[in-house]
């Protein structure tokens, strides 16, 4: 047995050393389980929800996608922070959560997206959400509230998630000549990228009016979409909760 | 702390020892180069066998995998379970304190091969199936990218749920009496969404949907998606019983 700070076992360790070495195994095994089965649930969620706003490039366009995806995504953002705020005072569980989906999301792009269905990868980056989670756990950090997180959080996360994608959809402005006539590179994607088994309502609508990359209905789907976020939060805060039951039940 | 640069696996080395992780990283190592495997199988018969569910060549490299795979899984999930309950703790109450606590730290490594399953299943494969079907439209329920996500990796990770969820209950006093709730929700959740397969192909066999992946038709998958969610609680009621084994010195002791 090895001896320790407090001269012996503490529990049934043998020593401090070996508590604080099991706890810290303990804490990165936790941590590791956790991640993934956040981003095990959040990613069929996000991608059978939001996903089809959410693959293609083509599909990010200015009304649904800075609608649909914010909307759909403060869920598992509010859920964890429930769970690692009210539990430990962890201020991180909307990046965490956003990190796992990220992540897997990335996965897949490139490796079955592009390594296994050819598009082209620039054609299918996953949304960036970290700035928005960002934002929602310094609200929470800062005010220890969470119905101001979901009035002034969830609104931001709304609000802050078209520019936070500014910078990777900006180059897609980009002026260019076809045959004698003006365009942007947007608007090569929508005429001469088709693809296969395409909804039929994308395919006429969607595609041509060209409206995919910004103009001025955005403020006013971000707003939109901040307003219904605060509603989702405040449902799935009360998700996370439900779902940290430590219940036991005394038969099935 | 300078106590916390020591490992427990140094500290106790020996066969008491509390921590052990060789079991989750052989299960770990297992799965990921299984499913490494499985990817590169994709890739080679995915394009050159999997196009034509009529042809003989999709029955060899894809319908020969089906008809393999779903009574392996039976048999697996069913000999897990029945060897974690035929060698069961018979006096769980009697286990001592150090023995119970190894056991937490053993659960805990069962829920992380879980989640890798979990994101195997839930992640990769899953979108891994958006990505096929919106390239080559479906003339069966069986595709190829459906015989490894709803029929492959759904299992397993409900193969690995039902093991944890019988490991605790079998070895551990707090998950033998009764019935964790959210343990439960763990083992039966995301396995619900084997049988709401049942609906999605019905559906998609009757309606002859677009391959539209926020269509109405799916969302069964992301209720039972959300049911992941259920180890928040677990990890609670574990950490809670190594909070009670370590008693107020030792929690004082650890965080002085």
């Amino acid at each position: 047995m090895s001896t320790s700070k407090s001269g012996g076992a503490i529990g049934p360790f043998h020593s401090v050393a070996e508590a604080a070495g099991c706890v810290k195994t303990s804490d990165w095994l936790i941590l590791t389980l956790l991640f993934l089965a956040v981003l095990g649930g959040y990613h069929i969620h996000f991608m059978l929800t939001a996903g089809d706003w959410d693959f293609w490039v083509d599909w990010k366009d200015r009304r649904m996608w800075p609608t649909v995806i914010p909307i759909l995504g403060v869920t598992f953002a509010a859920a964890a922070q429930a769970f690692l705020w009210e539990n430990f005072r962890l201020p991180f569980g909307a990046t965490f959560a956003v990190l796992g989906l990220l992540i897997g999301e990335w996965i897949n792009r490139y490796v079955n997206f592009w390594g296994w269905t050819y598009f082209p990868i620039s054609l299918v980056f996953p949304s960036a959400l970290v700035v928005p989670a960002l934002w929602l756990d310094v609200i929470l950090l800062l005010s220890g509230s969470y119905v101001i997180t979901a009035v002034v959080g969830a609104l931001g996360w709304g609000l802050l998630f078209y520019p936070n994608n500014w910078p990777a959809i900006a180059a897609f402005h980009q002026a260019t000549e076809q045959h004698g006539q003006l365009m942007s590179l947007a608007d090569l994607i929508g005429l001469h990228f088709v693809r296969t088994s395409m909804p039929e309502y994308i395919r006429m609508v969607e595609r041509g009016t060209l409206r995919t990359f910004g103009k001025d209905v955005v403020p006013v789907a971000a707003f939109f979409s901040g307003f219904v976020s605060m509603l989702v939060y405040f449902l799935w805060w009360f998700v996370g909760k439900w779902y940290s039951t430590t219940k036991v039940i005394s038969k099935i | 702390m300078s106590v916390t640069t020591e490992t427990s696996a140094g500290a106790a080395a020996g066969s008491d020892a509390i921590v052990d992780l060789k079991g989750m990283w052989i299960g770990i190592a297992g799965l990921n180069i299984f499913y490494l495997f499985i990817r590169i199988y994709e890739q080679i018969f995915g394009w050159r066998a999997g196009l034509d569910s009529f042809a003989p060549e999709f029955q060899t490299y894809w319908l020969t995998m089906l008809w393999t795979e779903i009574p392996l899984e039976l048999v697996a999930g069913l000999g897990l379970a029945g060897y974690l309950w035929k060698t069961r703790d018979r006096n769980v109450d009697a286990v001592s304190p150090r023995e119970e606590l190894r056991r937490h730290v053993v659960l805990l490594q069962w829920l992380t091969v879980y989640s890798v399953a979990i994101y195997w299943g839930a992640s990769f494969f899953t979108e891994q199936d958006g990505t096929w079907h919106m390239t080559v439209i479906r003339d069966t329920d069986f595709t190829p990218s459906h015989i490894i996500e709803f029929y492959l990796s759904y299992p397993i990770y409900s193969i690995m749920g039902v093991g944890s969820f019988f490991y605790a209950k079998t070895r551990i006093p707090f998950f033998a009496h009764g019935y964790s709730l959210a343990f439960l929700i763990v083992a039966i959740g995301p396995f619900m969404i084997i049988p709401n397969v049942g609906l999605n192909e019905w559906g998609h066999t009757f309606w002859f949907m677009e391959e539209l992946f926020v269509a109405p038709l799916h969302w069964g998958f992301v209720f039972f998606g959300w049911m992941a969610l259920g180890v928040f609680g677990v990890v609670l009621q574990i950490l809670a019983g190594v909070k009670r084994l370590l008693g107020k010195d030792g929690v004082a002791a650890l965080i002085g």
